[in-house]
């Protein structure tokens, strides 16, 4: 059988090799859009312009967390002031988000402002409710004292207010009802006890 | 007479063709209903993996694209440019293999 094209093919051997032809020319075209899909798309990593739009991209990202950083205060203190943390940066508007979420909500019980990225130990603390020791702190120095009078409480946990600060959230400041004003009877003194 | 009912004929192919499907339509019509095109086509695209004539191809349109801008290219450009290597390059045992199988379904469907 003769494959080369420089013998006179018969018509059958036409026909094939026509029908190959057109096979060939669909793998080309596959090849081909595939190629064009991936050079539009950017997905090829090794283009030499696609280094300068990554370069571009970081310089971008760089430049948008530094000046979210300026912008955001925090009047609670206590939380680092962090660009735009390992969260790859910006989101789908272009903004770039501080890892820390900086925010100042108001605690719903004990009333105090308290950022944001650091809410969730605040109410570990405030509410008496977490793992930490603090609790058992407040029940030492509860012990001998009086139990079961509130008022009286107030008086004898007035050192801790004026040296804690406010903000901090401290365990005494958040426990004792005398502490910031707005904590309920219920955690002072007793909260050991009911959790 | 209205122009809407004397309507010119539909023009007819650029090709002179008979009313008659030519033989080479015919045969590509039983390759279509058969299926054999399709098993064909697969196992062409399998071959041209296999031989490394793919990556080839895929390397000459990233070279393109490189030296046009990404931006610039259309499916068109590519195929222009693939198609003159990509017939030269092809292996030759890849093609005496799809043209053996193709000759033997043209043996089989024209002795029916």
């Amino acid at each position: 059988m003769s494959s080369s094209k420089d013998a006179p093919l018969s018509p059958r051997s036409q026909l094939a090799l026509s029908c190959f032809e057109e096979l060939l020319d669909c793998a080309v075209a596959d090849v081909a859009s595939e190629c064009h899909r991936i050079a539009r798309l950017g997905l090829d990593r090794s283009v030499d312009a696609e280094e300068e739009e990554l370069r571009v991209w970081a310089a971008r990202a760089a430049a948008a967390a530094a000046a979210g950083g300026d912008h955001h205060h925090h009047p609670g203190g206590g939380g680092a002031a962090e660009e735009g943390g390992s969260k790859g940066g910006v989101d789908v508007f272009g903004q770039t988000h501080p890892a820390i979420a900086a925010d100042v909500v108001e605690c719903m019980n004990c009333g105090r402002p308290v950022v944001a990225g650091r809410f969730a130990p605040h109410l570990e603390k405030c509410m008496g409710k977490g793992r930490r020791a603090r609790t058992k702190i407040t029940r030492s120095s509860t012990a001998g004292r009086t139990r079961s009078s509130n008022g009286s409480a107030a008086t004898s946990y007035s050192p801790y207010t004026t040296t804690a600060n406010p903000n901090r959230g401290s365990i005494p400041n958040g426990v004792t009802d005398g502490g910031s004003g707005g904590a309920r009877g219920d955690y002072s003194n007793h909260a050991p006890e009911g959790c | 007479m209205r122009a809407s009912i004397n309507r010119p004929p539909t023009p007819s192919a650029e090709e002179d063709r008979d009313k008659e499907p030519s033989l080479g339509e015919i045969i590509n019509i039983k390759l279509l209903e058969s299926g054999e095109k399709e098993k064909l086509m697969e196992l062409l695209r399998e071959r041209l993996v296999e031989c490394g004539w793919r990556d080839e191809m895929k390397a000459l349109c990233r070279a393109y694209a490189r030296k046009k801008g990404r931006n610039n290219v259309t499916v068109d450009d590519l195929i222009h440019v693939i198609t003159p290597k990509g017939r030269a390059s092809v292996p030759d045992s890849v093609k005496a293999e799809l043209l053996q199988r193709i000759r033997s379904f043209l043996m089989s469907t024209t002795l029916r």
